[in-house]
């Protein structure tokens, strides 16, 4: 039995050892398009602020996948999935057959119709790469402006503020809420950010970012022209489903799955961040990210690729499963 | 990362642009100032879709062999390049066409066998060539710009380079082969931004560029080679291609004769008319020279055999390198038949070590066989020639005016080396035949002649040590650990010294072109010094080491790799360290 996994991330390292550890034989393959070793994606800010060596991201060791008998590749793009010939085809045009397949890809920052044409000047925040490439050019950076939303942008603020940057935050909203309910701090976080000496611009969006003299000349939509020496954006935060165009397996904004991440396509289950998944309190579907969220549905998918039967078992609330202690144990302390 | 020294192959099908990579890259590092040592491998079969691979290996800092591993793969094409992913090393990079046209199955895909510990980077090699040069050319061109981007190197470098090589193809060949390396660069530059750095003087002269093939032509040429005759063989070939082009410039001759028994024939006629003369071959070519050899030796006429080795017995491994000729080269033909046998160990060596050979085989009357081989024949390579032109020189021994009275073409001298003439002087008659004769050269076959005449055949030999070259020691004289080599393994061995000096453990290396005759005092004193002696080489029988075994009473651990490819200096360093731990026990 031969199973695939797509996603070299938290969600299919997890599936791909629980399978290898119900059935020893069963073949796995994991087919990641990042550069590196499976690494801790949450980890990242406290590598940029050199808290913590690059070793100390490794999630998964190549000793640890050679013990367990996963074969990684790594760097290596899925671009198409074939559900009815059980093949799924790779950037260069290499087919790979399945019996079970996993989609773990997550999410991943974008860009909308207006900032599109300027992405080569804009630095998004999510990856490995994005991080080293980070760390190379921040000792020549003094101002920041940061403009996005979601945990992973106030990380980021707060990460570039204590490594003595200028940061200026530019939301579409009224306030500095990062999506997160307020009464999760204690006080407020808007005005604590101001506190701190971030420069918050509301109701304000980016238009244009363009190469001047000092770095980068941006403007926003009420026309003010802002400078900077970097420049952070994204739109929005979306699973990385493009590949499974035309392949019917049923999506929304994520991938549909049942309670055992089960797809509309027989042997294909889907887990983690690019998985919409019914959440009975909400009576809808929606994306439940997170790291803890995408270990466990990484563990159900490889339990029930494996032949068992179990279900996931949603959260009660509709949060980030950062939120609450472990980023004020990691920035307000 | 940064380096300071990386080492590359380009592995595809002839037509890929393969071995124009390495020259490219050759010359490019050379015009920095780089060292840089380039290894061709193709496939022997003459077909259009054979393998083809050029290793290329530069570094700031002088390279003594190819090293070991890969620090970047670049697979043109997949199915050829999957076995060449064993030399990639641990952390190592692997460049792959993602355009290439048509589904692939996992087990024919270049990328589903590299494993998580090298790193793949795919990129368009095929559609940006396609879209550079309108065909399928420029694929080369394409991942030469991604490599210079890859490794932060100077893009002038290249472009320069690209000028220089395709100069002869019109300036629309070399816009659109700069624009596929810009096409290369550009795209890695937008994917793969994170590059990484070689580090070097950007203020260092250029170097100049050589292959041993080349270098031992060009050290005939300059020291007075006026006729070439021989027979196609891969891989000494190009030394004849050499003096084809070269020889008429010089009002000489280059002949193709119809096989090497035939060549070595021409020559010996050449030297017997006072002429310079040379041919080149490899091991299948050497076996059929061997009975021209033994008249050479019966007749006393010079003769000067340069011999490129290749994988063998019989036609072998035309493509591949092994050090598997010496016995043939000491001991092949009939008789008691005294040869002097030599075996450059780098291109300088090849250029002053070829001119060495016509003085020792003209002055001492005798063959001499040149051992090279593949590797250290084609590899291109950075040098620093001393170059020494002297194209009338002559070391013949010329009769006096006394001996020409009564000539006696076979006169026997102390030293063993007999007057000798252009056969037409008037009044110096003799004769010479390859059967066993007298003084005058008239066939004789008592047995005080045959004794008398042997004897001073080898007595030359005795007297040819007082002009040969010391052996060189290298490395710690107060090592207990000494190594022997020959030929291009001396680079590895050198490099593998190297490591294990790196590791704390000392070694020293005697190392001489003279295989036989040797000073042989100075090697008895070197191995008296060493509580280990290690002697590696490329052949399954380890015929240096029989040798040496015979000659001087040692008992030496030896290493014998009947070898496809240039000997690792890691396995070399895996071998000192053994005996170290051997010694320390
Ligand atoms: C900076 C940062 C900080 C974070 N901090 C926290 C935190 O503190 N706590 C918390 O709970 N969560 C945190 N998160 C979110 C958390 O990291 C994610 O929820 C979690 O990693 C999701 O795991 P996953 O395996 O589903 O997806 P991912 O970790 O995103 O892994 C998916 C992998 O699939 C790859 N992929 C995508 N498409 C393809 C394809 N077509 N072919 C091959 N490979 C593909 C992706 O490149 C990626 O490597 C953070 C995220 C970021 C960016």
């Amino acid at each position: 039995m031969k199973h695939v996994i797509i996603g070299a991330g938290v969600a299919g390292i997890t599936a791909a050892r629980t399978i290898k550890e119900l059935n020893s034989n069963a073949e796995v393959v994991v087919i990641g398009d990042e550069l590196f070793l499976p690494y801790k994606r949450y980890l990242l800010t406290e590598f940029l602020c050199d808290s913590i060596q690059r070793d100390d991201l490794l999630f998964f060791s190549i000793k640890k996948l050679n013990e367990l008998g996963v074969k990684l590749r790594k760097g290596e793009y899925v671009k198409s999935i074939e559900p009815s010939e059980k093949v799924i085809k790779l950037h260069h045009n290499e087919v790979v057959h399945y019996d079970k397949l996993l989609i773990a890809t997550g999410g991943r920052p974008g860009l909308g119709l207006v900032l599109r044409p300027f992405k080569k000047h804009i630095h998004f925040y999510y990856s490995l790469y994005d991080t080293l490439i980070l760390k190379e050019k921040l000792p020549e950076v003094h101002k920041c402006i940061v403009f996005g939303d979601g945990v992973s942008c106030l990380d980021l603020i707060c990460v570039l503020h204590n490594l003595g940057k200028r940061v200026t935050y530019i939301t579409r909203g009224e306030r500095a809420t990062f999506g997160l309910e307020e009464d999760d701090f204690e006080g407020d976080l808007h005005e604590f950010l101001e506190e701190k000496g971030i420069e918050i611009i509301t109701e304000e969006q980016i238009v244009s970012v363009e190469e001047s003299d000092q770095g980068y000349k941006v403007e926003t939509i009420q026309q003010k022209t802002l400078t900077t020496d970097i420049v952070f954006a994204w739109d929005f935060y979306k699973p990385n489903i493009s590949f499974i165009e035309g392949s019917a397996i049923e999506k929304k904004l994520g991938i549909l799955v049942n309670t055992r991440l089960e797809t509309s396509e027989k042997d294909i289950y889907s887990a983690g961040d690019c998985v919409e998944i019914y959440h009975p309190s909400i009576k809808g579907y929606w994306i439940n990210f997170g790291l803890p969220n995408a270990l466990e549905q990484g563990r159900v998918a490889g339990s029930n690729m494996s032949g068992q039967n179990e279900e996931y078992k949603t959260q009660e609330a509709i949060v980030f499963n950062l939120m609450g202690t472990s980023l004020k144990a990691r920035w307000w302390r | 990362m940064k380096y300071s020294e990386i080492t590359i192959r380009f592995c595809g099908i002839a037509g890929d642009g393969i071995v124009a990579s390495g020259k490219i890259f050759a010359g490019a590092c050379a015009n920095i100032g780089l060292h840089v040592m380039v290894n061709n491998i193709y496939s022997a079969e003459i077909r259009g879709m054979g393998k083809s691979s050029a290793t290329i290996r530069f570094s700031t800092s002088k390279l003594y062999s190819m090293g070991d591993g890969l620090d970047l793969l670049v697979g043109m094409e997949a199915k050829e390049s999957i076995i060449d992913l064993r030399d990639v090393k641990e952390e190592g990079n692997v460049f792959y066409d993602t355009s290439t046209i048509g589904d692939v199955e996992e087990e024919d895909s270049l990328v589903s066998h590299i494993t998580p510990e090298m790193q793949g980077h795919g990129l368009p090699i095929q559609k940006l060539a396609n879209e550079a040069t309108g065909t399928n050319q420029g694929k080369n061109l394409v991942t030469i710009g991604a490599i210079c981007y890859f490794y932060s190197l100077p893009p002038e470098m290249f472009v320069d380079q690209i000028r220089s090589v395709f100069a002869h193809k019109g300036e629309h060949v070399i816009d659109v082969n700069i624009k596929a390396f810009n096409l290369g660069y550009e795209y890695f530059k937008e994917h793969y931004p994170l590059n990484n750095q070689f580090e070097f003087d950007k203020t260092s002269e250029p170097m100049a560029l050589t292959s041993g093939n080349d270098a031992i032509a060009k050290g005939a040429l300059d020291c007075g080679l006026k006729f070439y005759a021989g027979y196609p063989i891969t891989p000494a070939t190009k030394i004849m291609e050499i003096a084809a082009k070269e020889l008429p410039k010089l009002g000489g001759w280059t002949l193709q004769m119809e096989d090497e028994i035939a060549a070595i024939g021409a020559v010996l006629g050449a030297w017997f008319a006072g002429k310079r003369a040379m041919t080149a071959t490899s091991g299948p070519g050497l076996s059929l020279m061997c009975e021209m050899i033994n008249l050479s030796v019966m007749a006393e006429i010079p003769t000067v055999i340069v011999n490129v080795q290749r994988g063998g017995p019989s036609t072998g491994l035309p493509t591949k390198v092994e050090q598997g000729d010496l016995n043939i080269a000491l001991y092949g033909g009939a008789g008691d038949s005294p040869r002097v046998v030599m075996a450059p160990t780098d291109s300088e060596e090849c250029y002053s070590g070829i001119q060495l050979a016509f003085d020792i085989a003209e002055k001492y009357q005798t063959p001499v066989i040149f051992l090279s081989d593949l590797f250290l024949g084609q590899r291109i390579e950075t040098v620093t020639i001393k170059e020494n032109i002297d194209r009338d020189r002559c070391t013949r021994k010329k009769p006096t005016s006394e001996q020409l009275e009564d000539f006696q073409r076979y006169q026997i001298t102390d030293d063993g080396v007999s007057p000798l003439i252009v056969p037409g002087k008037p009044g110096a008659v003799f004769s010479t035949t390859g059967l066993e004769h007298s003084i005058k050269g008239n066939p004789n076959y008592e047995e005080e002649v045959h004794s008398m005449m042997t004897a001073k055949r080898f007595r030359k030999f005795e007297s040819i040590v007082e002009d040969l070259p010391h052996a060189v020691i290298l490395g710690d004289e107060t090592a207990d650990i000494g190594i022997a080599g020959w030929g291009s393994t001396i680079g590895s061995i050198l490099e593998g010294m190297e490591l294990a000096r790196e590791q704390g453990v000392k070694t020293k290396l005697i190392k001489s072109i003279m295989i036989h005759p040797q000073r042989e005092n100075l090697f008895r004193k070197f191995f008296a010094s060493c509580k280990k002696i290690i002697v590696p080489e490329m052949n399954y029988q380890g015929q240096y080491a029989a040798l040496l075994k015979s000659r001087y009473g040692i008992k030496p651990i030896e290493i014998h790799i009947p070898a496809v490819n240039p000997v690792s200096p890691l396995k070399i360093a895996q071998k000192i360290m053994e005996a170290n731990s051997e010694l320390s026990q």
